[in-house]
């Protein structure tokens, strides 16, 4: 008995020794925050031509009225603001410059912020629809990553799901909950939920043999949440600092988004 | 990133009209989704890869590493196709292992939809990348514009175009500087960092495009901008490489 509970101890040292050790290898091989720049980012776009004909079409049909709108509000905001349609442009680059941005992450490697939290809330969120579809096909083109037939589904996830509720926790929490905890959360839950629906589309252009839609869609959403849970905490960080930066340093630009709270 | 898109500058076929790369591209991504056989998207990685790298004149490792890269991301991918996950034995039909009470299995149907997946994105991809390689992105936006394409979108493109490169560099430069004051020492510290360099990022494109704007009002900017019309090679021979390219893909979409 006494040998078992040693061995047993000895086992989890050994586990947290490596966990340890393998942590801060893997730290110390990742402090290069611009080694990311040549590679394209890790996170999931669905790639050109893994969509069914039907599914790549459906989800064209889905981002349609997103992009009507966007772009209705956009033309709107230009002609009140001429300035307005520079830094659209400029604010566009700066989506697609933070996925180049390396994080540490939580858990000791380290990734890309997907950026759609923070921009929700500088630019809100149908205006963001129109920005990531842009920043997508950028990197299907300047990256190899993501693709053109599944750019409707890829907007979807990143550029509409992820956005809408990253806007609806900011407009709801803010004022109720603390600063930071409302940026975090926002940040946080608007990444995950990219995956949730890119998961969800998977599932339900390839259900599983035996169990279905259901299973399918835990299949793909365990995988994803092995990795993603702990990048969307990074996200959701590394968005209340960047956050408080801006607050104290850029306030007059914060305002003149017309960004709550600043 | 901006690899791909130097390549594409200085490729051989830059200065063929775009509509006729996008052409060729489009046809074979559309023949790769609507034809449901493996083969198909075969053919497509052979004849665009072959293309990319005799025609337009890319380096065959350029294509070949970036080609290795999205393979082997696809195979990735496919693992959840393939694999079904139960609790309860599967049904006839199926090869399955059992690991403690969970249940991994596949058979021949999922098998099938794998290799077609892996073939049909591949093909797909290898299509994209040759757009990708030897067409830079103004001329796809020249193409976009002679499309009518709203143009708010195409300005936002532009600006946005050139914005992303001034931004990385930017980035680049206030990375190199905080690491050489040990910047990204400590984890902590790399937290801070990245928050820090974030954020000046966002006050420098704020700035930036508040100086172009100023600058481009006090030349006469009116909310157009304006850029010369591209000149392009149109070459009827496009035509019928693009016919041979689509009839070998067809024979190979077809039941024989």
């Amino acid at each position: 008995m006494f040998t078992r509970r040693l061995s047993r101890r000895v086992c989890w040292g050994v586990l947290a020794l490596l966990l340890l050790v393998g942590h801060r290898i893997v730290w110390a091989h990742s402090t290069d925050p611009f080694a990311a720049q040549g590679s394209a980012p890790r996170y999931m776009h669905i790639m050109e031509g893994f969509l069914p004909p039907i599914w790549a079409l459906f989800w064209f049909i889905v981002a349609l009225p997103f992009w009507v709108i966007g772009l209705r509000q956009i033309t709107k905001l230009i002609a009140d603001q001429p300035e307005m349609r520079l830094l659209l442009g400029v604010a566009g680059a700066f989506t697609f410059a933070l996925s180049a941005l390396k994080i540490p992450s939580v858990t000791g490697s380290s990734s890309h912020p997907t950026g759609t939290g923070l921009g929700t809330i500088l630019f809100g969120p149908f205006v963001m629809a129109v920005l990531s579809s842009i920043v997508l096909l950028f990197q299907a083109l300047l990256l190899a990553h993501g693709g053109l037939t599944t750019l409707g589904a890829n907007t979807v996830s990143m550029g509409i799901a992820g956005p809408l509720v990253g806007w609806a926790i900011w407009k709801g929490l803010h004022h109720r909950a603390p600063f930071w905890l409302t940026v975090f959360l926002t940040a946080a839950l608007a990444n995950l939920m990219t995956y949730v629906v890119t998961a969800i589309q998977l599932a339900l252009a390839f259900p599983d043999p035996i169990g279905g839609f259901v299973a399918s869609f835990v299949k793909f959403g365990t995988v994803f949440a092995v990795t993603q849970i702990p990048l969307s905490i990074s996200e959701g960080i590394l968005t209340v600092i960047i956050m408080n930066a801006l607050m104290s340093t850029a306030s007059h630009e914060l305002r003149t988004l017309g960004v709550q709270g600043a | 990133m901006s690899q791909i898109d130097r390549y594409a500058y200085t490729s051989r076929i830059r200065h063929l009209d775009p509509a006729q790369k996008t052409g060729l591209a489009a046809l074979v991504i559309i023949l790769c989704l609507i034809l449901p056989r493996p083969a198909v998207g075969v053919g497509a990685v052979l004849w665009m890869g072959m293309l990319t790298v005799w025609w337009g004149g890319i380096p065959l490792p350029v294509v070949g590493r970036v080609l290795l890269a999205e393979f082997l991301f696809l195979l990735l991918a496919v693992v959840g196709v393939v694999l079904s996950f139960s609790w309860e034995p599967p049904p006839v039909g199926f090869w399955s292992l059992q690991l403690g009470p969970l249940w991994i299995s596949t058979n021949q149907g999922s098998l099938a939809l794998a290799g077609l997946l892996v073939s049909r994105a591949f093909g797909a991809t290898a299509a994209m990348n040759f757009l990708a390689l030897t067409t830079p992105f103004i001329d796809l936006v020249d193409l976009l514009r002679r499309l009518r394409v709203s143009p708010v979108l195409i300005d936002l493109m532009d600006v946005m175009y050139r914005f992303v490169f001034v931004l990385l560099d930017s980035m680049g430069r206030i990375a190199t500087a905080q690491q050489s004051r040990l910047g990204y020492a400590t984890r902590r510290a790399a937290w801070r960092s990245s928050g820090l360099l974030a954020s000046r990022l966002f006050v420098d494109a704020y700035q930036r495009s508040q100086r172009m704007q100023t600058a481009l009002a006090s030349r006469g900017y009116y909310g157009d901008l304006r850029v010369l019309p591209l000149d392009y090679r149109h070459d009827g021979r496009v035509y019928l490489l693009t016919a041979a390219v689509v009839v070998s893909l067809l024979l190979a979409g077809s039941r024989a």
